[in-house]
Formats: C-alpha cells, sequence, structure tokens
C-alpha cells in the first residue's frame, strides 16, 4: 500500500477523466466501423481499399504490373505488422503526451 | 493516395522526387529552427509524425460506396509543427508505410509526399490561417483546414497519376476519371477529417495554447499559462 507524504492512502482508480474519455471515443470509432462493416457485408459489397481500385486502374491505363511491395505481407502478417506498428506507435504517443500534457501537480 | 510502384514512369517519379526536394530542404531548417526555439517541439514533432503513421494507415468502411480509404493527418500536423516540416514526416511516414506495410512505393515516395505531406498540409494550413485572419471559431478554421487538406491530397494524387498517364484522353477527363476512384469514399471521410482535427484543436487549446503558434495573442497565454508561446 502506497502513502502520501501525509500519510493518506493514495489510490488509482480505473477510470480517471483521460481514460474514460479516451475509452468513450474509441468504442464510439469501433461502433461507427462495426455498424459500417455489418452494413457492408449484408449488401454483399467488397469493402477493397480506394488505394488500391485506383493503383488496378492506372495499372491498367498505363499497361503495367505493378510492382510488388518491397516488403510483402501474406495473409494475417499483415494484421501482425500493423498491431507491431501501432503499439510501438502508442507508446510513442504515450511517453510524449506525458511530457507535453501532463497537469502540473499543484502543491 | 499510396501510389504504387510501377504506375508512374520514370520520368514522372523523378520529377516529384524533385519537386518533393524542394519543400524538404526547407522543412528541415523550420525543424532546426524550432528545435533551437522551443524545447517541446522536438517531442512534440515525434508524436505528430507517429500519429501521421497511423492516422495515414488506418482504412475506415464507408458504407455509402462500399470501400475503404484513410484520413491523412497531414493538415493537423501542419497547423501544429509547421507545414515544411510536415513535408519531412510525412516522407518517413511514407518510407516506412512502403518499406514494411507494402503501402505505396519507394519510387513513388516523392509523389505520395507531394500530395499528402505538401499539397495536403500547406492547403491545410493556408485554409486554417485564412479562417483565423477573418476571425473564425477555432474549430471552424481547423475544421474547414481537415476538409480542405484532405480533399486537395486525393485531388492531388490522381492529377500525379493523369499527368503521367492520359495519353490520348484530355487531362482534364482522366483526371476527374482518376478522382471518380477516391472521391465518392473520400468525401465522407474528408468530413471525419474536418471533425477530428477541429477537435484536437480545440483541445490543444484548452490545455497547451502555448503549443499553438499564432492562436491566441501571446500576452494572453503568457498571462493564462506563464509559458511563452511557440514561435509560428
Amino acid at each position: 500500500m502506497r502513502t502520501d507524504k501525509d500519510g493518506a492512502v493514495e489510490t488509482a482508480p480505473w477510470f480517471d477523466p483521460f481514460t474514460r474519455w479516451m475509452l468513450i471515443i474509441m468504442f464510439t470509432i469501433l461502433a461507427i466501423i462495426f455498424v459500417a462493416a455489418k452494413y457492408m457485408d449484408v449488401h454483399n459489397m467488397q469493402g477493397g481499399g480506394t488505394d488500391d481500385t485506383v493503383n488496378a486502374m492506372a495499372s491498367r491505363v498505363a499497361g503495367a504490373k505493378a510492382a510488388h511491395p518491397f516488403v510483402n505481407l501474406p495473409g494475417d502478417a499483415q494484421v501482425g505488422a500493423f498491431s507491431v506498428a501501432n503499439f510501438f506507435a502508442g507508446l510513442i504517443v504515450g511517453h510524449n503526451w506525458k511530457k507535453l500534457f501532463e497537469m502540473e501537480k499543484k502543491d | 493516395m499510396h501510389i504504387e510502384d510501377g504506375i508512374l514512369p520514370p520520368r514522372a517519379w523523378g520529377f516529384w522526387y524533385g519537386v518533393t526536394l524542394l519543400f524538404i530542404v526547407p522543412g528541415i531548417r523550420e525543424i532546426k529552427r524550432r528545435v533551437r526555439e522551443n524545447l517541446s517541439y522536438k517531442p512534440f514533432l515525434a508524436m505528430v509524425g507517429v500519429a501521421v503513421f497511423v492516422i495515414s494507415a488506418m482504412h475506415l468502411p464507408v458504407p455509402v460506396t462500399g470501400s475503404c480509404s484513410h484520413p491523412c493527418g497531414t493538415p493537423l500536423a501542419a497547423i501544429i509543427v509547421g507545414p515544411f516540416a510536415t513535408a519531412v514526416i510525412s516522407l518517413i511516414v511514407l518510407f516506412f508505410q512502403a518499406i514494411f506495410l507494402g503501402h505505396g512505393g519507394i519510387t513513388t515516395i516523392g509523389a505520395n509526399d507531394f500530395s499528402m505531406g505538401i499539397a495536403g498540409g500547406i492547403s491545410g494550413y493556408l485554409c486554417w490561417r485564412l479562417a483565423r485572419r477573418f476571425n473564425s471559431p477555432l474549430w471552424l478554421a481547423g475544421g474547414i483546414a481537415g476538409f480542405v487538406g484532405d480533399v486537395l491530397t486525393y485531388l492531388t494524387s490522381s492529377f500525379e497519376l493523369a499527368l503521367s498517364l492520359h495519353g490520348h484522353i484530355p487531362l482534364l477527363k482522366q483526371w476527374m476519371i482518376f478522382f471518380a476512384g477516391y472521391g465518392p469514399t473520400q468525401l465522407p471521410l474528408a468530413v471525419a477529417e474536418a471533425v477530428f482535427t477541429a477537435a484536437v484543436l480545440q483541445v490543444m487549446y484548452n490545455r497547451r495554447p502555448d503549443l499553438l503558434p499564432g492562436v491566441t495573442d501571446r500576452k494572453k497565454i503568457f498571462r493564462e499559462t506563464g509559458k511563452p508561446e511557440m514561435e509560428g
């Protein structure tokens, strides 16, 4: 048990205001994505990326075959790569966030 | 807007590398100057760079068109870290996306940076400055910047493709054909990017107005936070 200098027990709330807001925003965005994806699934929409669509269109116009990616990630490897990249991105943002935005403790 | 390798001919991607370089050099100077002026700038730049990486790789489904696309994050970046610095961080972001995630290409980094980091960033930044000059509320100026920067990114990308590939078809027609591939999905996402940009700027203004150059007058910032404003 940790106590502060006056002997009072220090507590860490599960949902401080910042965490609460972040979770609310995250679940709102996820809900929008899930509803949109469900709608697309029900209506047999493919949900492909516009980048891929336009790249394919441009390749046809150019009469060229788009080059193979430098590192090709088959199947679930792409999800893994995104997860690793986003995990470390989160750490870097969090580390700098604390430096820049953490409220100073008042005496 | 991530154009892949093999689509643009060497002369075209070489040209876009050259044009992008014209913005990268002042970008590096801008970063060096701001790092000297403000200790907070370096961690801030790192944070914004990572945010641009994540935002521009985040594909969101748009049920209206049945396809997915991603926002850019560069209009916001240009407002808070500077338009030329945004060109530099976008270049780094696009390099990592190309080699690790297969998004975009190595030869097309110049073209992709020109559309996302330069056209998207600078157009957003100019809209922001213009709106603020007319005393527009912060959220509105940020929203306009986010929307315009997002749409301009995709218009520029389509233009880059059309310029090289229009052949006997009129350039404008080919440009609009390529933009039609992006536009219907991108417009709702541009609205989302507008809301996101406006919200982030408003939160930043409430918490650390000293990090937003030129938003409020320096005396007011110093009175309220005790911190001098970051130079713009």
